[in-house]
């Protein structure tokens, strides 16, 4: 059951992380020319030695350049995303308050390491991304984006073949490693595939505004377990058991 | 009244989470115009001087006028008017904000309209009311804090020993406690010092229009 049922008041904020060079602005680019149509977007970027994603970005046309905005970091990446997220909260409430309500804002982060996720702070669902190129491996490492981020894509998957990387099979490890939950194999130059993600950012943003989602924090912590029959521990993290099979008993 | 040591600790810990990583303090436009890193302790006293006192001064002003429930749209205009540089003016507006969010959680209650327009140093002076602290302790917060964005910055711009900057920053802390003895009587707008600093104006004016930074201002 839905714990959450009052309805936000502000846009939804999506954040995409994931390592350097996976095709986070490009997936963001994407998203933007898909749904730019029928959601209103804006976008922040967390570069860290220049404003070359924004830049990108809006040179990729597919939004209007103002409502593209990047954020400094102070070298600092994985601090802005988590451990304080001011300069991004602040960017948020501007794209807000200067164009109007919004439906979705992306927050991009600075390309950084395994373990960098956002707070739930900052942002209400969150996508990691990985790439093909990046090694049929990488998603059998685990780590809280890959294993917990609202969403894993792997990227680039028309790239598969030239790098000798099985895309079935790393996408089959990925839903392994994430119990389940979504992942997407996306290629921008695959319609079906970018239909799923799109779908899937529609999908969120409902349950979003009617107050059935919760964000979740994929953690920077070694992923728990249940063990005892009869444990009376605390949870030390927060998800939606409803939307986790193998968390539905406790005892199992 | 005077707060416990700790709430200077707290505030003026780099782990509060207030935006304050995203700032140089002036350093990377600094060392990108020429200056050497071994000239920071120089620039060091040089900010002290002039663009900190202004920032230590106001917020010691900030808290008088915040305790005797006075107007501080006077304040932050006194402040704008002895910081040139739209983009410093823009800048500490920015960081106003994210002190602002730290006061309303950390000391919750009513907070004018116009907070959000204010700068650091009004926004602290506030802070600094609510929160108890001495005028003395919130020009020391001020010019510790502006040392250490410093430091912190030079060690991702011209690494180097981290512990050679940190004795930097230690031999600096009489010189803040002399700036905050001189500021900590103030308490009207007019009083706020008005020492100039042109270069660190000008470069910040530079650093705002350029794509490749790694902070803020």
């Amino acid at each position: 059951m839905p714990e959450n049922t009052t309805a936000p008041a502000r846009a939804m904020r999506l954040g995409v992380a994931g390592p350097v060079g996976t095709g986070k602005s490009s997936l963001i680019a994407t998203l933007c020319r898909a749904l730019s149509g029928e959601l209103r977007l804006g976008v922040i970027t967390n570069d860290i030695y220049t404003d070359e994603d924004a830049r990108f970005l809006r040179s990729a046309g597919v939004l209007d350049p103002e409502r593209i905005r990047p954020v400094e970091t102070g070298a600092c990446p994985h601090t802005a995303i988590r451990d304080d997220v001011t300069a991004n909260l602040l960017a948020a409430e501007d794209l807000e308050a200067d164009f109007g309500p919004l439906d979705l804002v992306i927050i991009e982060s600075g390309g950084d390491n395994l373990t960098a996720t956002f707070s739930p702070a900052l942002v209400d669902a969150q996508v990691f991304v990985l790439d093909v190129a990046g090694g049929g491996d990488v998603v059998r490492k685990g780590g809280p984006g890959i294993a917990r981020a609202d969403l894993l894509v792997i990227n680039k998957t028309d790239l598969g073949v030239h790098v000798g990387v099985d895309v079935e099979r790393m996408t089959r490890e990925g839903r392994s490693v994430r119990q389940g939950a979504p992942v997407v194999a996306l290629s921008r130059h695959d319609e079906a595939s970018v239909r799923t993600l799109t779908g899937w950012v529609r999908d969120t943003l409902a349950h979003y505004r009617t107050g059935e989602h919760t964000p979740v924090d994929p953690g920077p912590m070694a992923p728990h377990f249940h063990t005892g029959q009869d444990s009376e521990e605390p949870h030390l993290h927060t998800h939606a058991h409803d939307q986790d099979p193998a968390h539905a008993g406790h005892s199992a | 009244m005077s707060a416990s040591p700790l709430l200077l600790a707290l505030l003026g810990d780099a782990r509060l989470p207030s935006g304050g990583h995203t700032q140089s303090a002036g350093l990377e436009p600094a060392l990108r115009a020429g200056i050497a890193p071994a000239e920071v302790p120089a620039y060091l006293r040089s900010r002290l001087r002039t663009v900190t006192m202004v920032e230590a001064g106001t917020a010691v002003v900030a808290l008088a006028v915040a305790a005797n429930d006075g107007d501080l749209t006077e304040v932050e205009a006194a402040w704008a008017a002895r910081t040139p540089s739209p983009a410093l003016r823009a800048n500490g507006r920015r960081l106003g904000r994210g002190y602002l969010r730290v006061l309303q959680r950390l000391w919750p209650g009513p907070v004018d309209a116009h907070a959000r327009t204010w700068s650091r140093p009004v926004v602290l002076g506030l802070l600094a009311h609510r929160a108890g602290m001495d005028p003395a302790d919130v020009a020391r917060l001020v010019g510790y804090d502006d040392a250490q964005t410093v430091a912190a910055a030079l060690l991702k711009l011209e690494p180097q020993d981290p512990l050679t900057i940190a004795a930097w920053v230690s031999e600096l802390l009489p010189n803040v406690e002399k700036m905050a003895g001189k500021v900590a009587p103030l308490r009207l707008p007019e009083q706020i010092p008005a020492p100039g600093a042109p270069l660190i104006e000008r470069w910040a004016e530079t650093h705002d229009t350029i794509t490749e930074r790694l902070f803020s201002a």
